[in-house]
């Protein structure tokens, strides 16, 4: 985690430096993939996504300030944007939550560890979860981002993100396989 | 083990905590990426934001202010040069230039500390010619290198780790894609392009530790933990451990960025008939520092390295469901297949010595050879737990289905049983054998701990230490001097300490906690060097669990570290030219030395020193607290070291301080004109020692011999020694058997590097022998 400092340095650098820029991309490429990936599921399309969100990074920077949160909310922010504005733009108004379903041959893993046989069939089931409360999962344990942060990406109270949450592990503890339950005891 | 006040706070229902601390425990499979997207989208980002983002206010081209009396023979100077320029410009005429292309040398140009084991990246902009810019790839000194591109980025990767302490320069022509050209007339001939001038970047390799004259004690209550680096992002590596060479071995999810990866998932080639399982994993060698270097097992899992290194032996998929046991060099070729097994194979096979291989297959213990024949038809039924093989003689720790044991290779079916439940065994260099036993709470014990046992080479195990109440311990590494074992602690209750790293003497003395604590701490192991410690972490910060390097520091004889204090601040001053604080530090006999012109103090005839590193430190064997200490010393021109000279100090103890009492300093070679030696080392290995001499170049193995590299007694005369060569840290080694006394290691010009260039000089340096 950068030091908060350090990055609203970088980031009024890269106001004017090109090479300050690509130091934002190199930082934050890797967690603004995955997030995309997330909430796509598709390679080609995260791909997309990504680039829009730096392209936009970078055609709005200027009028970026420093509200303290981390840099990389703002990322988040464009990248939601930038995932409803696809299906927007794809299937009209659909609501992700019917558009988007667990591709059939879901990202394997290495069979042979039962550990991460359980953590793939967790966020299988996180994948499922409704698009806000999906987000905030995927915000809260994949991103580790605080609540206060979430919620400024998502544009809700902080509120709002505990009762996300809430009725997000509420619904995983009911549709979890009984033997990840004992798993869990 | 929620250990988040925001989750604590907003989930109270155990089975509510149950789920988080799953979740806390989970991550998501890594997304699959495509190599080269990562580096196309910031080509492009790049290309825009040059183009929109204002530019920085650009320097003066010319930042000085010259007087009349400087200006007129610059000027004429200037004038002068502008002849020649015309006069090369009318040569050229007719001629055209290679078109060329951008790029970018910031990254490593007169960078200094640059790691050695770290690929040399150069990123270029433009439609560049690949085949051409790698091929004109010259590096010196004299290293083998492979080259790669990684999109638009040249990636040079030497076969060997760099020499430290060593200016290496890089050189390259920036040659661009070709253009097409019209239709010419064939009766004008096409005129010749001029290749263009050979771009070159200079580097310095970091300054390794000082030989210590004492070797560094690695107790517990010595050891201080320095800082951490993270290899990787949470979730990109899979499982890491230490080569003999001390660069990492990595389990990656497929579709990670590198040198040689390819942007689909991974698959082994499969010869016909049946497709190979989509592979999810393959096997990397990656720097201390966590820069891939290359892949070595497409489609791999579960890697060992072969104890004295070169080779690594791992699980590849294969047809349908098998899964070839192979062998790979550090290039990743396949060296040979020991093994076809039914379905992947849980955990990584186990070198015994450099020729056997073991491994666990549906619940049986397999050891093969290199020719993949069964050795002693073993078949043992064994458990989930860890195997390990000693160092130290061909005996292996097995978890076996009828309780923990020592399987002697040497006599088949001889078997030594050791405490039910052992595990996490770790064996020594020297052949000791540790492991714990876990304690489930009971109503002797209010929670669950360990107990910690040792088994010296040879003896009857013995239990040393046991866990604090509320902790357990696992995952054991033993330092490189075996003195003690580097463990992960678990809490097992509210009561106990948090999870982290602990250091615990042999004899269980002095459990010390060993950097911060964290959430969850596992698999630490020492760095061949005991330098760096390599283990898994996970921590809120960065987004789960992660493999880190931290660099750790064993405590070293005092007496030499504060006579190297002194010879560092007499370099400093001579290197800032400071006369007065150089000369504090000689005594008179000292002054003298250099007043009469044994060496420079400042550098001769306006020459400037740059740097210094010591090469050698030894206690004199004939005089207390008098110690030797070798310095090499560059000069500069122009920013770029051009020559170099050793001297070597006497460092007389004079009250608690040290000052320089003598000086004899060496003829100044060019820097540049075949190996040379870096450092000098004198390791005893009783019952003899061990003269370690570290070059600086790729050399060519058949010239290092005993007639090349010679220890020399009092009267001239060559004692016996046996030189063996280590390519991948360019090291000879000379054992020798040598009495208390002063004698001379000389290194003849018959050493050549790759290129077949000798030493441009004898190099000598004294060796002294303590009693």
């Amino acid at each position: 985690m950068p030091d908060g400092f350090e990055e609203r340095d970088l980031v009024e650098r890269a106001k004017q430096d090109p090479e300050a820029f690509g130091a934002l991309y190199d930082r934050y490429f890797p967690q603004i993939y995955r997030f995309a990936y997330s909430r796509v599921r598709d390679q080609s399309l995260a791909e997309d996504v990504t680039s829009e969100v730096f392209f936009k990074a970078l055609r709005n920077i200027k009028r970026y300030t420093y509200s303290g949160h981390p840099f990389s909310s703002w990322l988040y922010q464009i990248t939601l944007n930038a995932v409803a504005d696809h299906y927007r733009g794809l299937h009209g108004e659909v609501d992700l939550e019917e558009g988007s379903s667990l591709p059939s041959t879901a990202p394997a893993v290495v069979d042979e560890v039962v550990r991460r046989d359980r953590s793939r069939r967790i966020w299988a089931a996180i994948d499922q979860l409704p698009r806000q409360q999906r987000a905030a999962m995927v915000l809260k344990f994949s991103e580790d981002r605080k609540i206060e942060e979430i919620a400024q990406i998502l544009g809700k109270s902080s509120g709002a993100v505990k009762l996300l949450l809430h009725r997000a592990v509420e619904r995983l503890r009911r549709e979890l396989p009984p033997e990840i339950e004992v798993g869990l005891t | 083990m929620m250990n988040d006040p925001e989750l604590e706070e907003l989930f109270g229902d155990p089975a509510d905590r149950a789920v988080i601390d799953l979740l806390k425990a989970s991550r998501p499979a890594a997304p699959p990426l495509d190599p080269h997207f990562r580096n196309y989208l910031r080509a492009k980002l790049m290309t825009q934001a040059r183009q929109t983002l204002p530019a920085r206010a650009s320097r003066s081209w010319f930042p000085f202010t010259l007087s009349t009396k400087t200006l007129a023979p610059a000027m004429a100077a200037v004038a002068a040069g502008f002849l020649v320029v015309l006069g090369v410009e009318i040569y050229l005429h007719g001629q055209t230039e290679a078109p060329q292309v951008a790029y970018n040398i910031t990254q490593i140009d007169k960078k200094t500390e640059v790691g050695t084991g770290e690929p040399i990246v150069i990123p270029f902009t433009g439609p560049v010619d690949k085949t051409a810019v790698a091929e004109s790839v010259v590096m010196q000194p004299a290293t083998a290198v492979t080259k790669t591109w990684v999109g638009q980025n040249l990636v040079i990767i030497p076969a060997h780790p760099l020499a430290a302490n060593t200016a290496y320069s890089v050189s390259f022509k920036p040659l661009a894609t070709p253009t097409a050209t019209p239709a010419q007339n064939p009766v004008v001939r096409p005129t010749p392009a001029v290749a263009p001038t050979p771009v070159v970047v200079h580097f310095t390799t970091v300054r390794p530790p000082v030989p210590p004259v004492v070797p560094p004690s690695f107790k517990s209550a010595g050891v201080s933990y320095g800082y951490d680096s993270r290899l990787a992002d949470p979730g990109t590596i899979l499982s890491a451990a230490w080569t003999p060479a001390g660069q990492v071995l990595v389990t990656r999810p497929v579709g990670q960025l590198g040198p040689g990866s390819s942007p689909g998932p991974s698959a082994s080639a499969t010869p016909s008939g049946t497709p190979a399982p989509k592979a999810t994993t393959d096997v990397w060698l990656m720097s201390s520092l966590g820069t891939p270097i290359r892949l070595l097992v497409p489609g791999g899992t579960f890697p060992a390295a072969a104890p004295s290194g070169g080779l690594i032996a791992a699980w590849q998929a294969a047809q349908g469901t098998q899964v070839n046991l192979g062998v790979w060099d550090l290039q990743g070729k396949i060296q040979t297949t020991v093994a076809t097994v039914d379905g992947v194979p849980n955990r990584a096979p186990v070198w015994i010595g450099e020729d056997r291989i073991a491994y666990v297959d549906q619940g049986r213990l397999h050891v093969v050879d290199l020719h993949g024949t069964q050795v002693g038809g073993l078949a043992l039924r064994v458990g989930n737990g860890r195997l390990a093989a000693s160092p130290a003689s061909p005996r292996l720790a097995v978890d076996a289905a009828d309780g923990p044991v020592i399987l002697d290779l040497r006599a088949i079916g001889s078997l030594t049983s050791l405490p039910s439940g052992a595990a996490s065994f770790a064996w020594s260099s020297k052949g000791d054998l540790a492991f714990v036993v876990q304690r489930s709470a009971s109503t002797d014990i209010k929670s669950a701990n360990s107990d910690l046992y040792v088994a010296t080479a040879g003896q009857p195990f013995q239990k040393v230490a046991i866990s604090p109440d509320g902790q357990t311990w696992s995952d054991l590494s033993w330092s490189p001097d075996a003195t003690s074992l580097l463990l992960a602690t678990t809490a097992t209750n509210g009561n106990g300490a948090g999870p982290g790293l602990v250091l615990v003497n042999r004899d269980g003395s002095s459990p010390t906690a060993f950097g911060p604590p964290s959430k969850e701490f596992a698999s630490p192991q020492w760095s061949p060097s005991g330098d760096l410690v390599l283990f898994m972490r996970r921590d809120e910060a960065i987004g789960g669990r992660a493999f880190w390097t931290a660099t750790a520091t064993p405590s070293t004889d005092s007496a030499a570290n504060r006579a190297l204090a002194e010879v560092a601040k007499f370099m400093a001053a001579r290197i800032s030219g400071d006369g007065n604080a150089a000369r504090a530090e000689l005594d008179d006999a000292g002054l003298a030395a250099y007043q009469g012109g044994s060496s420079s103090l400042l550098g001769p005839g306006g020459v400037h020193f740059s740097r210094y590193y010591p090469v050698t430190v030894q206690p004199s064997g004939s005089k207390p607290n008098v110690f030797l200490v070798g310095v090499r010393i560059f000069s500069a021109k122009n920013g770029v070291e051009s020559s170099f000279f050793e001297e070597q100090l006497t460092l007389v103890a004079q009250g608690q301080t040290y000052l320089i009492d003598a000086v004899n300093a060496s003829p100044t070679l060019a820097l540049g004109h075949g190996p040379t030696v870096v450092s000098v080392e004198v390791v005893q290995t009783p019952p003899g020692q061990q003269v370690r001499v570290h070059f600086d170049s790729d050399l060519t193995p058949g010239t290092i011999t005993s007639d090349t590299i010679e220890v020399k007694d009092g009267d001239g005369k060559v004692v016996d020694a046996n030189v063996t060569f280590d390519p991948d840290n360019h090291l000879a080694t000379l054992a020798v058997k040598l009495r208390p006394g002063t004698y001379k290691l000389v290194v003849t010009t018959g050493v050549t590097d790759i290129n077949g260039h000798g030493l441009a000089q004898e190099y000598d340096a004294p060796l002294v022998i303590s009693g």
